[in-house]
């Protein structure tokens, strides 16, 4: 399964079950905003991300669901039984396919196109939810579109009898054939939708017809992008298979799987065959707008003709059910209605008719169900729908999701457990050396070894758990790379390796924003425009690689192009200009070191601001954010040949190796990352140059500084017996650095804390640890001490 | 382009796309008495249908794509 997927689906189901909470905790207390603002959001999401898959089912009911609680967020619905109702059986049903897509073992979320008709049901019932609220304000019931979606009869006797009598014998062969009907909505071809196109892929139907849903305006008035099309088709193919068809559009077609006509099978003794469910309904329907338009208390001059209508229509109604009425009462009717200007009349005739009809019809005929009969009116009395299980029902998949703050419990009790094993080779020395009893140091010596094997392997565990892959920041470059290019009008082909290489959360996550800059810093400085490569002899395509692998205990990325690479003339031009660097500096740089020079802060060689890049702000940003996980930076870079940036990251930010060092009297940790050397340096060989002290390293000078001076304190560094001073030569920026301390002992891996609360303000230190005698480490960090 | 417009007659080469409907509706309002060849036309946008049903202009020749033919002749011939 693609990894994308697979997150959609961990992530779907956390929301569900977020949704779920909050929906409960609306129903106690419905004003909440805040809640419904969240729970509004949270839906939002889901549908956002479902919309990244095929999954039209999913993202229609969602997007009914949003519509429904942006309603009740803007209080244009109150929060009510209903509403919960509803939404809770609609995030049941997101619930079952999100399941079902994680069942399935494809790579591809599977089709669920048989839950259409679900999904159309259930986005119906959420959205009369907010019809009903709209219907309420007086002012939305005039623009309220006609809720009632009649199942167009099958205009049977519209056919040729040819093709009528045809189709009776096909239907008795068994021929699964299906009535369509498709009215493409009126904006469809501002979608990018073809409806003629849908329908061509049907294949060759039995019977078809295409006709416009209102008359055709003059040519010169005509709206050629105005969909008002109706295609009506008699198909050979099964009505899941055009369910399938039209599943995005599932609201503008009407499929109907034919049956043999009743009356070839047993025909009616009687001329009148008893009226069936469907013609019921529709009468009920139609006598439901009479009685509409009578009680319209308004008085246009075209009120006769108004009630004249009604009354042919009321006729032809009644004959269609083949209830025989008395036209001359009608005519009656009629007429008094007309002298008086008045409906009453038409209406206590109707009021009569339906008396008598009552005993005849069978009165208020449940609507056939056809493919599309969704009836948005009074849905409060319907069953609701149910959508297989509840949430409860299923114990959720192999993956655990768990708060970040219980890792990190647990790697400080791991860390705490190392430092506490760590006591127990002293433990064995006191044996020894105070209660003289070896055999049992022995022991204490054994067992540590089991315990500290346990303790690594635990350690490993535990940040394996918080090991994510590379590809977690890097699976947004492709498009990235791709919008840009295009903006920036640049052919670019982005390669991209081991994107399985894993590191801590954090160090990955610090990693993305970076990587952004210098990826565009790339695209847009990099590599040229298309032209350009050719000139100089290139292909048109630019290449963009980004690489990652372990080396040892180290992430490297690298990030290269094969574009025009950096001028380093240009940028001794532009630091100089920008007072970076002073006039003799301009001279004495080498390339590598004038290279360097972009990372220093508000250096840009952009001559014009563009949006991506060139505000000054970028390869500087980027060398701090990768300092902060203790990573690094190198850039290297062949004038017409490319660009090609290496970030190396530590796997874990977990464990730190550091040094010992004691100055005054004190244990200090020292990052071994920023440690070069250590060497001893003879009071004899440290000369003051200008009141600075140094000493010749290898033929180098290095400056020196005493560690104390940098503490604060006043006391002299203490040589060793020889008379030499024990120094640590780091290496911060450039050049290496000397720092005199008392004396450097071992090095051991510890877990770094932070400094916090009254402490958190000191600088020059990175962190404090706990060692194995229980003592406490304070951790120096020599870049902020200098 | 997939309308070549000669004096009375547009030909339809291929494909018929959105775009299209507006400059054959402009055309068939300004030869109202305007033919339509059709016969390599493979497929035409619905937004084409609608103004090919809209003005009913004389097709001088049927597409050869027999699908699409059958279903515009349904649409044109009531």
């Amino acid at each position: 399964m693609n990894p994308l997927l697979d997150q959609f689906i961990t992530e779907g189901r956390d929301i569900l079950q977020t949704i779920g909470e909050r929906l409960l905790q609306l129903e106690d207390t419905p004003d909440d905003s805040a809640l419904m603002g969240e729970l509004f959001r949270l839906v939002h999401t889901l549908k956002g991300n479902s919309g990244l898959f095929d999954l039209p089912e999913m993202t229609r009911v969602l997007h009914a669901a949003e519509d429904l609680m942006d309603a009740v967020r803007d209080g244009r619905r109150p929060f009510d039984r209903p509403v919960a109702d509803r939404l809770l059986e609609a995030m049941d049903f997101v619930l079952a396919l999100i399941d079902e897509i994680g069942d399935s073992a494809e790579s591809a979320p599977p089709n669920t196109a048989r839950h259409a008709n679900d999904a159309l049901e259930l986005a119906n019932a959420l959205r009369s939810l907010l019809a009903a609220a709209q219907a309420t304000t007086p002012t939305a019931t005039e623009t309220e579109p006609a809720p009632s979606p009649t199942p167009a009869a099958i205009p049977f006797e519209s056919l040729p009898s040819r093709i009528q009598q045809e189709l009776a014998q096909r239907l008795e062969a068994g021929e699964p054939l299906c009535w369509l009907t498709y009215e493409p909505e009126e904006e469809c071809f501002f979608k990018g939708e073809d409806p003629f196109h849908q329908v061509l892929q049907l294949g060759e139907p039995y019977w078809r017809r295409v006709s416009s849903r209102e008359d055709w305006a003059p040519l010169d008035e005509l709206d050629a992008y105005r969909c008002i099309l109706r295609f009506e088709a008699i198909l050979n193919t099964p009505a899941e298979a055009l369910h399938e068809h039209f599943r995005y559009i599932p609201e503008q077609v009407q499929i109907v799987p034919l049956q043999p006509p009743a009356p070839s099978i047993a025909p009616a003794p009687s001329s009148e065959p008893p009226p069936d469910a469907e013609t019921a309904w529709s009468f009920n329907v139609v006598l439901e707008a009479q009685r509409e338009i009578l009680g319209l208390t308004d008085n246009p001059p075209w009120l006769s003709g108004r009630l004249r209508a009604v009354a042919t229509t009321l006729e032809a109604a009644f004959a269609s059910i083949g209830q025989a009425v008395d036209r001359d009462a009608l005519q009656q009717a009629l007429h008094s209605a007309d002298a008086s200007q008045s409906s009453q009349p038409l209406l206590h005739w109707l009021d009569e008719q339906q008396r008598l009809g009552d005993t005849q019809l069978p009165a208020a005929a449940p609507p056939p169900t056809t493919a599309t009969a969704a009836r948005p009116e009074a849905p409060e009395a319907e069953e609701p729908i149910k959508f297989g299980r509840r949430a409860e029902d299923r114990l959720a998949g192999h993956t655990l999701k768990v708060d970040q703050v219980k890792i990190d419990r647990l790697m400080n009790l791991i860390g705490e457990m190392v430092v506490t094993k760590n006591a127990l080779p002293y433990l064995a020395n006191r044996a020894e050396e105070v209660f003289g009893t070896r055999e049992l140091a022995r022991e204490i010596k054994a067992q540590y070894g089991i315990i500290n094997r346990i303790a690594e392997e635990m350690q490993d565990a535990i940040m394996q758990i918080r090991m994510m892959p590379v590809s977690f920041v890097l699976q947004r470059f492709p498009r990235l790379v791709r919008d840009t290019a295009r903006r920036l009008g640049k052919e670019v082909r982005l390669v991209m390796e081991g994107e399985s290489t894993e590191a801590d959360k954090n160090i990955i996550e610090a990693l993305a924003d970076p990587l952004v800059h210098i990826v565009r810093n790339s695209l847009d400085h990099g590599l040229e425009s298309p032209a350009e490569r050719r000139a100089s002899g290139k292909p048109s395509e630019g290449r963009l690689t980004i690489s990652a692998r372990q080396e040892s205990d180290r992430v490297v990325i690298e990030i290269s192009d094969d574009g025009r690479g950096i001028d380093p003339e240009r940028i001794r031009r532009k630091a100089y200009e920008r007072g970076l660097i002073g006039e003799p500096e301009l001279e004495r740089l080498t390339d590598q070191e004038a290279i360097n020079l972009v990372f220093a802060a508000g250096f840009s060689t952009a001559e014009q601001v563009s949006d991506l890049s060139g505000r000054g702000v970028g390869m500087d940003v980027v060398r701090n954010a990768i300092a902060c996980v203790n990573g690094t930076v190198e850039l290297h870079s062949q004038l017409g040949q490319g660009t090609r940036l290496q970030l190396s990251l530590p796997l874990s930010m977990a464990v730190t190796n550091v040094m010992i060092i004691e100055s005054a009297g004190q244990r200090f940790g020292v990052p071994m990352d920023t440690v070069a050397e250590t060497v001893r340096v003879a009071r004899n060989d440290i000369r003051t140059i200008k009141r600075r002290l140094t000493t010749v390293l290898r033929g180098r000078l290095v400056p020196l500084v005493t560690l104390n001076d940098l503490l604060g304190l006043t006391i002299e560094q203490a040589p060793n017996g020889d008379d030499e001073f024990a120094v640590l030569v780091v290496r911060i920026g450039p050049d290496p650095l000397g720092i005199i301390v008392d004396d450097c002992r071992e090095t051991i891996d510890i877990i770094l804390k932070p400094l916090t609360g009254i402490l958190a303000g000191l600088g020059g230190y990175a962190g404090s640890a706990l060692l194995g005698d229980g003592s406490v480490l304070l951790v120096l960090n020599p870049r902020e001490l200098l | 382009m997939a309308l070549a417009f000669k004096k009375v007659t547009v030909v339809v080469s291929e494909q018929m796309t959105v775009e299209d409907a507006e400059v054959l509706l402009d055309w068939l309002i300004k030869h109202p008495r305007g033919r339509i060849n059709l016969s390599a036309c493979t497929h035409l946008h619905a937004a084409n249908l609608q103004v090919l049903m809209a003005a009913r202009p004389r097709i001088s020749a049927w597409p050869r794509h027999a699908p699409l033919a059958a279903w515009i002749k349904a649409a044109l011939t009531p």
